[in-house]
């Protein structure tokens, strides 16, 4: 059997008991840790487990497949995920794979950042499509993300965004030379995030990201208990933030829709860094009314 | 120097051994920088040990001198003039083929150029390059015919057969540079009865143009000196009996006249030469005393050649006679500069600094190009040696200059420095001379920039100036040898020496292959000997192991690719589908010409391909890349239809294609002549799962997939040779030619003299010790001269098993380190 476990937002403890039991019973154990990372590292989970577990970067997963499903048909092999493993990363294909080669597989759930992004009060059944936002580069600025985001703003829906990790990715020189070195790794920090959005803003020039009249909430290290943070505001009082504001990464944003909920106003504004100033926003551009 | 019209920026420019820099000297002499006996001897601006000793230029040398032009001669000059001095800043260049990159760097900086042409040898291959060079940079040039002495005294030509010898020297000047009509520089031929040719004897230090005879004669037929200068050229008779000029050798009584350039002109050069070889004291009185000639006593007790040298010498000085003829045809920085500035400068004609250069303004915006690095005494460190194309630099400035590498781009910070110039100098020959400022139109060494510069560049004061085009060499680095220390401790010092030996030489390239081994590629074996010694002693001063020299081939495609290749990312979210197709020969070699660039604006780029190339309009104005290097002759071409996201993947298709062509999938040498058409995609639609870590790897394998798919070959290069021989070596040459799988294509006797010119085509893989070889076979009687001419596509198929191309792939890619093989098609192809 082939399992794909998700592995929560937090640390090892948030696996699920059906996870555990299936690690146990695995004979090889794979951590997929490209596509978002945990907040402790390897040997705590193999401590915790009680098993060895072998790192899976990108290369390895996508490219050396036949390595992790070897023999999975006769025994068990478990393919750990952070978060959820149908969550905010991809990982059909290597189910896809299984199922061609005739292994049966098995998905064990667990929390996203899909879903845990309730914790800043909004409800999930407002949201719209999520998008990514990557780092730009000089030359490579994609923006297409800005269409996903106006039509959730037509909809009045919330945008999750996610922010760009960069782990374990080679720079394009070494790429084009085949070295395998690295660069160290870098995570979207909320400023730069918010940079991006208005730089794309001044390009794009749809209005949908007005400064001092989008609110938005920050999320780190959701469910992650004390080294939990979230900060909402507008995105000018986000920009201006002292870094150290946001906690550690990983950083997500959520931008507000306008069929905002004066429930979800009243929650989030626990977390605003000017709430005087989160409530006018709320009530005179997304024309919210609030209690008292 | 502060007068931008009365300085003439020059280049010397011959094919090797014509006597270029045995008449620089006489110039230089001129100067009073060497005695004038030393003239033909001592080889001033070959500077370097080993040129003295090979008797060849291999480096190019600027120096600067004064010339006072006497008053009677201003008003020849056809342009603004202030004054009768004027500053000559020359460039003796090398000759020799393998060098001409030197020629490229000097004729950058200069606006005028002295050809030098053997009168007995004529225009040779190199005449021709660098003067086809020449006229591209839109630099105009005046004839030398040298070495009419050996015409004399080896050949023993009578005056009419000297006289047609020297005219097909002219003419077949014209020829070449008639094919290069350009309205903006107007009709540049050149012409003895307008003064813009000279004649000369570098060796003996004499020399003329027809206005030193025109002024003697003038008076005495009484006709002006421009008049009088085209009665003494071409079919022009006078008839001493009616006193009057005819135009057929024949009068109306049946008697023969003579050409006037004969009577007037060789007529007493040929007595002077009869007389003192022939050692007739009385008649040398005689001469001496018509022609006003005084010698001192020790001079007249020389016999023989010493004595014709100086008699020669103070009839005709060949200094005199060149300098007035460089000043008065030859353009000022500040005529030149007007219609330069097109050619030169890359930004708008209309910006601060291209208005500054069409001025030659000094007080413009400064725009210095860099066209070479010259070592200083200093080791490691060198002169940026350049041309001050507006504006004024100055020593010591305390504000910092923009110094601008080959790749920068307006308003980025790529290949961008700031930085003070810390002095600047002038170069003379062997010495420097320091000096405060230097204004535009200057030839200039500046100190203090050299770290920031790999070769060349430009150097600027305004923030809005574009860069000033690269050069574009004649030259290219066919030839390559892996270079090894012999004591592993010194590499650090062969990788400094490197640095340096790449930085003082323009067209040499120095890089390290993914085995480690650090390669240097030049244009020939003497070429890279001389490197190579130089990098030994000087630039690394450690002991050396140097490869055979080994051959670059470029890979190529002939046919449209036979399938359309699919490729996916890692993560099986993306997937490109790309065909390969040849670009046509033409297309290649127009795009390695320079005419197309990726900095082109892409509508007049689209429609010259649409019109001159039958490419689809919609697809010529979706050109994505050029590569390798951004620059290279192959096309990347997005030919999807309303497809989403491209433009968001379109810097990783790039990268991935220059990473491609760069090194291509037979046996990772570079891709030529290739043109990948990305006909459609499927995308990921979150940007994350699109990024360049999934699709440069994809976009690589999809080229390399349709190169496959496409009946891909190897070019190989071919060297085109030009040999001068005797007639009775000509067996012997054809012999060793065709040892060396030549082809022969033309074989031309010249008129007037026993040399045969023999041209083919040889495969550079054919020439490693193909000189040694032929001189060997000859007893020395055969020069030839090598410089690359083409690719030439390899027969056979590198994919068919046992094939002799397939050998060669394989030999490659073992000494590359690579697997023998080349990975089957399935590597880089993906299944729906």
């Amino acid at each position: 059997m082939f399992y794909v476990i998700g592995l929560g937002l937090s640390d090892e403890k948030d696996i699920t008991l059906r996870g555990l039991e299936a690690i146990k019973g695995s004979t090889r154990v794979y951590l997929e840790a490209y596509t978002s990372i945990l907040m402790i590292d390897k040997e705590r989970l193999e401590g915790f487990y009680g098993k060895q577990v072998i790192l899976a970067d990108r290369d390895m997963v996508e490219t050396q497949s036949d390595e992790i499903l070897r023999s999975a048909d006769t025994e068990d092999v478990s393919l750990l995920v952070v978060g959820d493993p149908f969550g905010a990363t991809t990982h059909t294909d290597i189910i896809l794979r299984a199922r061609a080669l005739r292994i049966p597989t098995r998905v064990i759930h667990n929390a996203s950042i899909m879903n845990a992004a309730g914790a800043c009060g909004l409800q999930l059944y407002n949201f719209g499509q999520t998008v990514s936002l990557v780092f730009f580069t000089d030359t490579w600025r994609p923006d297409s993300f800005y269409d996903r985001v106006q039509e959730n703003v037509g909809l009045g829906m919330h945008t999750l965004l996610l922010l760009d990790i960069k782990v374990k990715e080679q720079s394009e020189e070494n790429m084009a030379r085949g070295r395998k070195i690295y660069e160290p790794p870098r995570y979207m920090s909320i400023p730069t995030a918010v940079e991006q959005l208005l730089s794309t803003e001044a390009v794009r020039g749809a209005g949908i990201l007005a400064p001092t009249d989008t609110l938005a909430i920050a999320l780190s290290r959701v469910g992650g208990g004390a080294e939990e943070r979230i900060v909402a505001g507008t995105l000018q009082e986000l920009l201006a933030a002292p870094p150290e504001v946001f906690g550690a990464p990983l950083h997500s944003l959520v931008l507000v829709g306008k069929r905002v909920h004066h429930l979800e106003v009243e929650y989030a504004e626990t977390f605003a860094l000017d709430p005087a100033n989160w409530r006018r926003v709320a009530t005179e551009v997304y024309g919210c009314a609030l209690d008292g | 120097m502060d007068k931008p019209t009365n300085i003439r920026n020059m280049s010397v420019i011959a094919h090797v051994d014509h006597g270029k820099s045995t008449l620089t000297d006489s110039l230089v002499s001129k100067a009073g920088i060497i005695a004038a006996s030393k003239i033909g001897e001592s080889r001033f601006m070959d500077t370097r040990d080993d040129e003295k000793d090979r008797g060849i230029t291999i480096k190019s040398t600027a120096i600067s001198m004064y010339f006072e032009i006497d008053e009677g001669d201003l008003p020849f000059i056809k342009q603004t003039t202030n004054g009768n001095k004027f500053l000559i800043n020359l460039i003796d260049s090398p000759g020799h083929l393998d060098f001409s990159s030197e020629v490229t760097a000097a004729l950058r900086v200069t606006d005028g150029a002295l050809v030098v042409v053997d009168c007995i040898e004529g225009v040779c291959v190199q005449t021709e390059t660098v003067l086809r060079q020449a006229l591209t940079e839109r630099i105009k040039p005046v004839l030398v015919i040298n070495k009419v002495d050996r015409a004399l005294l080896e050949l023993q030509m009578d005056k009419e057969s000297l006289y047609e010898s020297l005219l097909r020297c002219v003419e077949s000047v014209n020829v070449v540079i008639s094919t290069y009509h350009d309205a903006a520089l107007g009709d540049v031929q050149v012409y003895p009865d307008r003064g813009s040719v000279a004649f000369s004897s570098g060796l003996h230090g004499w020399g003329f143009t027809l206005r030193q005879f025109a002024k003697r004669y003038a008076k005495k037929f009484g006709a002006n000196e421009d008049k009088m200068m085209t009665k003494l050229w071409g079919d022009n008779f006078y008839n001493p009996e009616t006193k009057k000029w005819a135009t057929s050798p024949v009068d109306s009584a049946g008697k023969t006249l003579e050409r006037a350039f004969n009577k007037y002109v060789l007529d007493p050069i040929y007595m002077i030469f009869n007389a003192v070889m022939n050692t007739n004291r009385d008649a040398i009185t005689v001469i001496l005393d018509k022609l006003d000639i005084k010698l001192s006593e020790s001079d007249l007790n020389l016999v023989g050649k010493p004595l014709l040298k100086v008699v020669m010498r103070k009839f005709l000085p060949a200094g005199d006679s060149l300098l007035e003829m460089i000043v008065i045809n030859l353009p000022s920085p500040a005529t030149a500069q007007r219609y330069r500035v097109e050619t030169l400068y890359e930004g708008p004609m209309d910006d601060e600094s291209a208005v500054g250069i069409q001025a030659c303004d000094p007080k413009g915006p400064l725009v210095v190009y860099v066209s070479k690095m010259v070592p200083t005494s200093e080791k490691g460190r060198f002169y940026a040696f350049g041309r001050v194309f507006s504006g004024t630099v100055k020593s010591s400035g305390s504000t910092k200059v923009r110094i601008q590498g080959p790749n920068y781009v307006p308003g980025r910070k790529e290949d961008l420095f700031l930085a003070n110039v810390q002095r600047t100098v002038l170069m003379m020959g062997r010495y420097v001379e320091a000096i405060e400022d230097c204004p535009a139109g200057n030839i200039i060494g500046l100190v203090g920039v050299d770290q920031f510069l790999l070769k060349s560049g430009t150097i600027t004061s305004a923030e809005t100036a574009h860069n000033i085009r690269v050069m574009k060499f004649s030259v290219a680095p066919v030839l390559q040898v892996a270079v090894e220390v012999k004591n592993p401790a010194d590499l650090p010092k062969l990788v400094e020496g490197l640095k340096r030996l790449s930085k003082s030489d323009p067209a040499l390239q120095t890089w390290m292959n993914d085995t480690g081994q650090h390669i240097v590629a030049g244009a020939g074996e003497m070429h890279l000997e001389v490197s190579m010694k130089d990098l030994e002693e000087e630039h690394a001063g450690v002991p050396l192991k140097i490869s055979q020299p080994v051959v670059p081939y470029r890979e190529t495609v002939r046919v449209e690719s036979s399938i359309v290749a699919l490729s996916k990312s890692q993560n099986k979210h993306n997937r490109l589908y790309v065909k390969a197709t040849p670009l046509g020969e033409e297309l290649t070699d127009a795009i390695e010409d320079g005419k197309f660039n990726i900095r082109d604006e892409a509508k007049i780029r689209a429609r010259a391909l649409a019109d001159q190339y039958g490419w689809d309009i919609t697809d010529a104005r979706k050109i994505w890349s050029f590569g390798p290097d951004m620059s290279g002759a192959n096309i990347l071409v997005d030919a999807t239809k309303g497809v989403q996201y491209m433009n968001e993947i379109r810097d990783s298709c790039s990268g991935a294609f220059q990473w491609a062509t760069k090194a291509g999938v037979i046996c990772e040498e570079a891709m030529r002549g290739v043109r990948v058409n990305i006909l459609d995609v499927t995308l990921h639609s979150d940007a994350i799962h699109r990024g360049g870590g999934q699709i440069m790897p994809t976009m690589r394998r999809a080229t390399y997939a349709a190169c496959l798919l496409a009946n891909p070959t190897l070019q190989e290069p071919i060297y085109l040779v030009e040999i001068q021989a005797p007639e009775h070596a000509i067996g012997r040459v054809y012999n060793c030619l065709h040892q060396h799988r030549a082809q022969i294509f033309s074989d031309e006797k010249r008129v007037g003299t026993p040399m045969f010119t023999i041209k083919a085509y040889l495969p550079v893989a054919e020439s490693f010790g193909f000189n040694a070889q032929l001189r060997f076979q000859t007893a020395g009687q055969a020069f030839p001269q090598c410089v690359f001419d083409h690719w030439q596509i390899v027969d056979g198929s590198p994919l068919e098993r046992g094939s002799k191309l397939e050998a060669l792939v394989t030999k490659i890619r073992i000494q590359k380190g690579l697997k023998p093989e080349i990975p089957p098609l399935e590597t880089y192809l993906d299944k729906l």
